[in-house]
């Protein structure tokens, strides 16, 4: 009979394949961010030297940074509206009709659709006499010709919305289908049961479905807002951070791999973790399973 | 047996591929050149390897905007290639960062080959630190047809004449004149003759640079140029002029061959013209391309060798003869019959090619001199943004000059 501890020391040793991976690919760089951004890094030796915290006190002051972060925490917008959304399109799906793995598929096709590819495709939308001008011209929502032709992506007043919009169109599929195995985990003598009892389609929604779909409701909040905050491809191909769609981790983008400043871009990406960091606490207040 | 034959084979064939390796790889990156030039390509580095046993020259390309990253990837992982192709302003970048090697004691004579504003847009402190390589220079592209309509005969001599005619354009035919690249107000500064930063300050803000960025935001307000200009750049102002969205194309004479390649009937109906200049005496929108020697490469010599081969007289001729609209950065190849031939030619881009060759006198690329500013990267984005709010209307231009000189003034102060 084997004790406990060899079990574990097995246990370790099917995790390992994984672990060392994500060692190498996930802990390493992130520990090695850490201390980069406590650093000034000269890319041309290899050289870090401390430097007091100067890079964060950099970007306290950076106006630029503010306007960043102010711009990945508004992006947070997107995550109740895409959860709300995914949860009633799941449910909406979860019917058995014919025809239904056709739009199943078709809300799950942006995401396997590669963000430039999708994204090229967007900018076309968006371009001030594309299709999303021509579709509200018809409609008179605006005014019609030249005069009512909106630069969707060039407005600094909605062209962060409008970002946030093509991630909604490319995640909403993702979620669906997280939310369509849990809401196929829930056991049918329940909702046969408030059938019964006589509960209507509302009232079965709100006190059998979403109780039951907690656990799913907070990985993919959680999941969404870390999404939203690390917004960055999107940005880079549909607007390159012009009118006011400038994400933090743009800046961190910018300041590596355009500005050289490997230490500041660390210590921003550091901030920007932080912030993951308090929301996902804030989440699993909220919707965690209490003890 | 049989298992031992193969084993001996394999072992061959091992050792042979391992002999070849020994030959040091000379591996270079260029920017979007594949797959048009990829005989000119195969045919340069089988010609290097030829002449030069013991050296292998690879050709690797790349998008443009891949180059940077994987280039600081590498060096930062201590296996950079050997030689990069980059623009000038890149160049300046990675000298003052220290990434890339100044390559005078490699270069001996053949420095003298090169064109005295080719040399001197990539001297850092009085250090050459790129191969000049091909050069090209802005013109105007017109759609006949529209100029016609909006009763204009010939093409502008000068910027005020450009700026009227767009309205012209607009005025008669409804239609947009031309999209030219706002999105580097720096460069049209030196263009028009305008400082930018003088003894550590930013002095973008006087009333005659506000007078120029006015004549944009007057341009945009009346639509002559597209709602989305600050969104355009080379592929789009082609997109838009192929279309027949705009006017005129006021780009390199190489988007003119995306032009005869994607838009025949458009092509038929286009003229060339040169770009007037305007008080800077600089041609707008020379672009240089060179190639960098990375700082850790392994053999520099050998890498500087390659460098010398590929932008010398011979080979740089042969590169614009296989892209037929770029400029040689060479003294001798520039004055090559091939590009003054086709000044009467029937076919555009020839004609293009002519009128190009003809300006390259006042090409310099036009960018900031390297080290100026502390923290690039943000404050052209501010300068940018301003100029964007200012010329699409959000906000006087004296605004928003005065708001992006205090913004670099308090930087340049640090």
């Amino acid at each position: 009979m084997k004790n406990s501890s060899s079990y574990t020391g097995i246990a370790y040793l099917f995790l390992a394949p994984a672990l060392i991976l994500m060692g190498i690919f996930t802990f390493w760089p992130v520990g090695y961010n850490a201390y980069l951004a406590f650093n000034d890094y000269s890319i041309s030796d290899g050289v870090a030297t401390w430097n007091n915290f100067a890079h964060f006190k950099y970007i306290y002051e950076e106006e630029l940074f503010h306007q960043a972060l102010k711009n990945s925490l508004l992006y947070l917008l997107i995550v109740p509206v895409i959860q709300v959304a995914a949860l009633l399109v799941a449910k909406l799906v979860n019917n058995k009709l014919p025809g239904m793995t056709f739009f199943r598929a078709a809300f799950y096709i942006p995401v396997i659709t590669a963000v430039s590819i999708a994204g090229v495709v967007w900018i076309n939308v968006y371009k001030y006499d594309g299709i999303l001008t021509w579709f509200l011209q018809m409609i008179h929502v605006i005014p019609q010709g030249s005069e009512g032709q909106v630069d969707w992506l060039g407005n600094p007043d909605i062209a962060l919305y409008g970002v946030m919009l093509f991630t909604f169109w490319k995640g909403i599929g993702w979620f669906m289908v997280l939310y369509l195995a849990g809401l196929q985990a829930i056991p049918k003598e329940v909702e046969e049961a408030a059938i019964l009892d006589g509960a209507n389609v509302f009232q079965r929604f709100w006190k059998i479905t979403v109780p039951m779909v907690k656990p799913t409701i907070l990985l993919c909040t959680l999941m969404s807002t870390i999404a939203a905050l690390k917004t960055f491809q999107e940005v880079i191909i549909l607007t390159k951070g012009q009118a006011d769609t400038y994400t933090s981790l743009f800046y961190v983008y910018d300041q590596a791999f355009r500005n050289y400043n490997f230490g500041r871009a660390a210590a921003a990406g550091l901030v920007v973790t932080f912030f993951c960091m308090i929301l996902a606490a804030i989440q699993f207040r909220f919707l965690g399973e209490k003890k | 047996m049989k298992l031992k034959k193969m084993l001996i084979v394999g072992a061959a064939l091992f050792a042979g591929v391992n002999a070849q390796a020994a030959d040091t790889e000379l591996e270079f990156w260029t920017m979007n050149l594949q797959p048009k030039f990829n005989t000119y390509f195969e045919q340069a580095t089988a010609k290097f390897n030829e002449t030069n046993p013991g050296l292998k020259a690879k050709w690797v390309d790349m998008n443009w905007d891949q180059i940077q990253p994987k280039l600081t990837a590498s060096i930062a992982a201590g296996n950079p290639p050997a030689l990069v192709n980059f623009n000038v302003p890149w160049v300046h970048e990675f000298a003052a960062q220290g990434l890339i090697l100044p390559i005078d004691q490699y270069l001996g004579a053949a420095k003298a080959a090169y064109s005295t504003n080719a040399v001197k847009d990539v001297q850092v402190k009085g250090q050459m630190f790129a191969f000049p390589w091909y050069n090209s220079t802005q013109i105007i592209a017109y759609n006949k047809d529209i100029f016609a309509k909006a009763g204009i005969k010939a093409a502008p001599k000068t910027f005020a004449e450009f700026v009227a005619m767009g309205k012209q354009i607009k005025a008669k035919t409804g239609q947009a004149a031309f999209a030219p690249k706002m999105s580097d107000m720096v460069g049209f500064f030196y263009y028009a003759g305008l400082p930018v930063v003088t003894d550590g300050k930013a002095v973008f803000n006087s009333p005659k640079h506000i007078a120029f960025v006015q004549t944009f935001a007057d341009l945009y307000k009346a639509g002559v140029m597209p709602k989305d200009v600050f969104k355009m750049a080379f592929e789009q102002e082609i997109a838009a002029y192929n279309s027949g969205k705009i006017a005129m194309m006021t780009t390199a004479a190489q988007g003119l061959k995306r032009t005869e390649t994607d838009a025949k009937a458009i092509y038929d109906k286009t003229e060339v013209a040169p770009f007037p200049l305007d008080a800077g005496k600089l041609n707008l929108g020379s672009w240089m391309m060179d190639f960098v020697i990375p700082k850790g490469t392994k053999d520099p010599a050998a890498a500087a060798k390659l460098g010398i081969f590929l932008t010398n007289d011979e080979q740089q001729l042969a590169f614009s003869k296989a892209t037929e609209s770029t400029m040689p950065s060479t003294k001798k190849a520039n004055l090559d019959p091939y590009f003054q031939s086709g000044a009467k030619s029937a076919d555009v881009v020839d004609r293009a090619r002519a009128v190009a060759a003809k300006s390259m006198d006042n090409a310099r690329t036009l960018t900031l001199t390297p080290g100026t500013l502390p923290d690039e990267t943000v404050m052209i984005k501010k300068l940018q943004e301003e100029i964007q709010s200012a010329v699409e209307g959000r906000k006087s231009v004296k605004d928003a000059l005065n708001t992006a000189a205090a913004a670099w003034n308090e930087k340049l102060k640090k």
